[in-house]
């Protein structure tokens, strides 16, 4: 990341460490979040996110490092008084009160007079879209007023940095794809940095201006989306974010540009791009995103001539094993001729392809780069 | 929170919860044991003696007193449950919509009333001028008033009738518990309302049965109310004897010694039943 | 069995027979208490001989009225003290119970928590009995070291209060404790988050959560109060509650004047109870 000196960050760890006994939850994480950013933390349940985002709120203390905002180390400063809100993962919602106390909940804590406070709720209230619903219970809002209004109770203190843990969580799809609009717009019209924690990567991916995967209480990579799903940095990343096929093989020769794997079962083929760690004969785990493999249909008598490494292209036949249709993400599973390895294809949606179905012979192919190697 | 907010806090809490269980449920019994193991030997002289509870051995009314209780409350408890088991089962499983809750509030309102105002009730209906005996008569089904107080059975009739809450309220609450589907799934394996009842109902409903037994039996054990109005003189019910002991008499070692014999005798009976069927103390209280 | 499967029509006559039967044996001695209250007899036995109302309203023997009878108006004055009291004294300490038992850890936790539970397995009169004994053991020796008589540990009201308290309190705790559990504790952390202080957060999240168990401990603690007599009839003094009260008339043989309290009793428990299952129904 950036500079230090020349970017103001809202939010920095240094070396944070918690440990519950023998088991440690968060180990030596450190980060910076420049100001007004949408950051995620992105990990699969148990990875320590959760943890760590009760440290940044003082819920827990770090048992080691450091954790500052806006340049000041909060470590001594209560839960109570530090300038983070959060949103509760099932938004703890004060049943026993209307939306507009909720919302007033902490200008009230502040002493701050009433009139202030009822210009605040109602000016809150309309931004967040729910101008009408002071005076409602808790119980008489939908899923996503209820996430609308969770969010509101805290803006309106205008925090240093929201922190946010898995509030989509509990809604179902459809909502849960409007919500992530949403929330991204909320962000930018209010220009408050948002800390969002979540196991669920496409809520991630289309959320966050960065974001770090965390996993057995480490942060694996920090990055943009982009450079997450395109470059990662390793294997854990690259099965956690989005589809892959993933194979085991070994290196059996490597020249200047690239190196050929060859798997178990007896499928090779070429490999690009950063390979620094890889040794003539090692093991390596290979990455292949579905939608990174070109496909064509073939026909029934054709043996296509598979082969790796022309002009850094991957070529094989192959016949559709099943058809996983589902709208814009269907795929197919392809088993592939001389060798008993099967691959996952994304599904063009182009109208030559809607007929497809089992037995098909396909012609498959994709460039040595697209592939992402890691050492066993 | 700091950890040491939480260990003052914590040290906050302890200390009344403390001082109640020592001070007036510990050492009450305590002191009411070596009471009940001394003699008097002169004015405000007392020595060590087993006195106390040699005599209830070698007098036989005492333990034959003490039998009766035991076995009369086992008997009582184990009525209860009959009587009490189907009613929960309709009230849980078979009752629908607001029957349901009508009938389980039916079931709770005689108990929010003194049990003194329930025997009193059944004084009315069961002795000699009584509302039963004159239906009897009024029927022609007996010649002149019959007395049906002071009787075994109509003791057994009051305990069961003060102690049907205790057992209904656990019983109603475990059934509940138990999913339709389940009976359900017994009965489409080819299970006879028999087996089913056997192999999935009371088996679930054991902590209900057993925590309502305990509190049955342990309330009619511990009674005085009941027995004294219903079985008037001859009732010979221990709690009577330790009240004769301590207020009538003012013998307090005495008393004291057939305090202990009874707390024995109950905790003794509800460890029991709580070893057969498996149950921890804890699960079942709560 | 269930509605969804199928029995003989015999068996469920029977079953609904039965269930009728119960509900009249559970009905038939409040039902005549509460007749027998309005039978214009000096006995509260058969037969009928017209219908009066002079068992409350009566203003002299032999028909004196629950209204004038100065002896049992006194003695419902003491039970009213007496459940006010132990009510309050067992509500401060089951919250405290409550709280120490669902929010703390510490060693030992399983096994104070027998002990809290054990005032239930205790039978009244031996609880009555045994604090009888210890408050004198501690009044004699008061006595005998400061030549001081310390009243209060003598049998009387003061003994009452204390002796439901001792098993009162545990059901108390029960209640409160099965309400503080299914509090959401995020719900706390959120008003911290959001700038209230521990006092606040006890203020305006916790205790209005709790609310409805604290209403409903405190009736059923009253109800039990008011209603107790075995660990009483060990600890009375010379002022009589209510229940002892009307336990010596009972023995005595007394007029239907104990029907109209009884009624009276019945009309203010019933109240009571309404009451609690509304606060239950508002919170649900």
């Amino acid at each position: 990341m950036s500079d230090p000196v020349t970017t103001s960050f809202d939010l920095e760890c240094r070396n944070v460490r918690k440990n519950f006994a023998a088991f440690t939850a968060v180990n030596d994480v450190s980060f910076q979040i420049p100001q007004g950013s949408f950051f995620s933390i992105l990990g699969p349940s148990g990875c320590g996110k959760t943890t760590l985002l009760r440290m940044l709120a003082g819920f827990q203390q770090p048992d080691a490092g450091d954790i500052l905002i806006k340049g000041r180390s909060v470590l001594d400063t209560p839960p109570n008084k530090r300038p983070v809100n959060m949103v509760f993962q099932h938004l703890a919602l004060f049943p026993n009160m209307t939306v507009a106390e909720n919302v007033a909940y902490g200008l009230r804590r502040r002493k701050a007079p009433r009139h202030e406070i009822e210009t605040a709720v109602k000016d809150m209230l309309a931004r967040v879209g729910l101008p009408d619903s002071g005076g409602k219970r808790i119980d008489q809002l939908s899923g996503g007023q209820k996430q609308r209004i969770a969010i509101a109770r805290c803006l309106v203190l205008r925090p240093d940095v929201l922190l946010l843990d898995e509030p989509l969580g509990a809604l179902d799809l459809k909502l849960r794809e409007q919500m992530k609009v949403e929330l991204k717009h909320l962000q930018e019209k209010f220009g408050t940095t948002f800390v969002y924690i979540t196991h669920d990567q496409s809520e991630a991916l289309v959320m966050s201006d960065h974001i770090a995967v965390m996993n057995k209480g480490r942060f694996e990579q920090v990055g943009t989306p982009q450079e997450l799903y395109y470059q990662p940095d390793t294997a854990f990343v690259a099965s956690f974010v989005g589809d892959s096929n993933c194979w085991r093989g070994t290196l059996v020769s490597r020249d200047s540009e690239g190196a050929a794997i060859r798997t178990a079962s007896g499928l090779q083929f070429r490999v690009e791009g950063a390979l620094e760690n890889l040794q003539q004969g090692q093991e390596a785990q290979v990455y292949l995103r579905p939608e990174a493999v070109k496909i064509e249909l073939a026909s029934a008598s054709s043996h296509g001539d598979a082969g790796a490494g022309r002009g850094g292209e991957n070529c094989f036949s192959g016949v559709v094993d099943a058809v996983l249709f589902d709208g814009a993400r269907s795929q197919v599973q392809v088993s592939l001729d001389h060798s008993s390895e099967s691959i996952s294809v994304a599904l063009p949606q182009t109208p030559m392809f809607h007929n497809i179905g089992k037995g098909q012979r396909v012609l498959l192919s994709w460039a040595a780069g697209q592939c992402s190697c890691f050492p066993v | 929170m700091k950890p040491q907010h939480f260990k003052f806090g914590l040290a906050l809490l302890l200390t009344p919860i403390l001082l109640w269980l020592t001070l007036l449920i510990a050492l009450p019994h305590v002191d009411m044991a070596m009471i009940s193991l001394r003699e008097r030997v002169s004015a405000g002289t007392y020595a060590f003696s087993w006195s106390n509870y040699t005599a209830f051995f070698t007098e036989p009314l005492y333990w034959r007193t003490f039998m009766r209780t035991a076995v009369m409350s086992i008997m009582a408890t184990a009525l209860t449950l009959l009587i009490a088991f189907p009613i929960s089962f309709y009230i849980a499983k078979v009752a629908r919509g607001r029957l349901r809750p009508l009938l389980f509030l039916l079931c709770l309102v005689p108990f929010w009333v003194s049990e003194l105002v329930r025997t009193y009730g059944w004084m009315i209906l069961l002795r000699e001028t009584g509302v039963l005996s004159s239906l009897l008569q009024w029927l022609g089904w007996v010649d002149g008033p019959v007395e049906m107080l002071y009787q075994d059975a109509t003791i057994m009739v009051g305990l069961v009738y003060t102690s049907m809450l205790f057992m209904v309220v656990p019983l109603v609450s475990t059934l509940d518990s138990l999913d339709d589907s389940l009976i359900e799934a017994a009965y489409d394996l080819g299970a006879s309302h028999w087996r089913v009842m056997r192999d999935v109902v009371i088996p679930h409903a054991a902590p209900g049965i057993v925590s309502g037994c305990i509190v049955v039996f342990m309330l009619t054990l511990g009674n005085y109310l009941t027995p004294t109005l219903l079985g008037g003189k001859d009732s010979l019910w221990f709690t009577e004897q330790i009240y004769t002991q301590f207020i009538t008499r003012f013998n307090w070692e005495q008393g004291s010694a057939f305090g202990i014999l009874l707390l024995i005798l109950s905790s003794l009976i509800v460890w029991i039943g709580l070893r057969l069927s498996r149950q921890s103390f804890t699960k079942v209280m709560s | 069995m269930l509605a969804s499967i199928p029995s003989s029509r015999y068996f469920r006559g029977a079953y609904h027979a039965y269930v009728a039967a119960f509900f009249v044996y559970l009905a038939a001695p409040l039902t005549v208490v509460a007749v027998f209250a309005f039978n214009d007899s000096l006995f509260p036995a058969m037969p009928w001989k017209g219908a009066t109302l002079g068992w409350f309203l009566g203003e002299k023997s032999p028909q004196l009225g629950i209204f004038h009878d100065t002896e049992l108006l006194e003695s419902i004055l003491v039970s009213l003290q007496v459940a006010v009291c132990t009510t309050v004294v067992s509500l401060a300490l089951a919250t405290c119970n409550a709280f120490l038992f669902e929010r703390h850890d510490f060693p030992g936790k399983n096994l104070l928590y027998v002990l809290m539970l054990t005032p239930l397995v205790i039978p009244g009169v031996i609880l009555g009995v045994s604090v009888l004994v210890f408050s004198s053991s501690i009044a004699n020796w008061v006595e005998e070291t400061f030549s001081y008589d310390l009243e209060a540990l003598r049998p009387g009201l003061v003994l009452v209060v204390i002796g439901q308290f001792a098993f009162i309190t545990t059901i108390a705790t029960l209640v409160i404790s099965a309400r503080l559990r299914k509090f959401d504790v995020s719900l706390e952390e959120a008003a911290l988050n959001l700038g209230a202080s521990h006092f606040d957060v006890l203020r305006t999240i916790t205790l209005p959560f709790l609310k409805p168990a604290l209403v409903g401990a405190g009736i059923v603690s009253f109800l039990m109060s008011f209603e107790n007599f075995n660990t009483t009839l060990m600890l009375v003094g010379s002022d009589a509650p209510l229940t002892i009260a009307m336990f010596d008339r009972l023995r005595e043989g007394s007029t239907p004047v104990l029907n109209a309290v009884s009624l009276l009793l019945m009309a203010g428990s019933g109240g009571l109870a309404a009451l609690s299952i509304f606060v239950r129904r508002k919170d649900e």
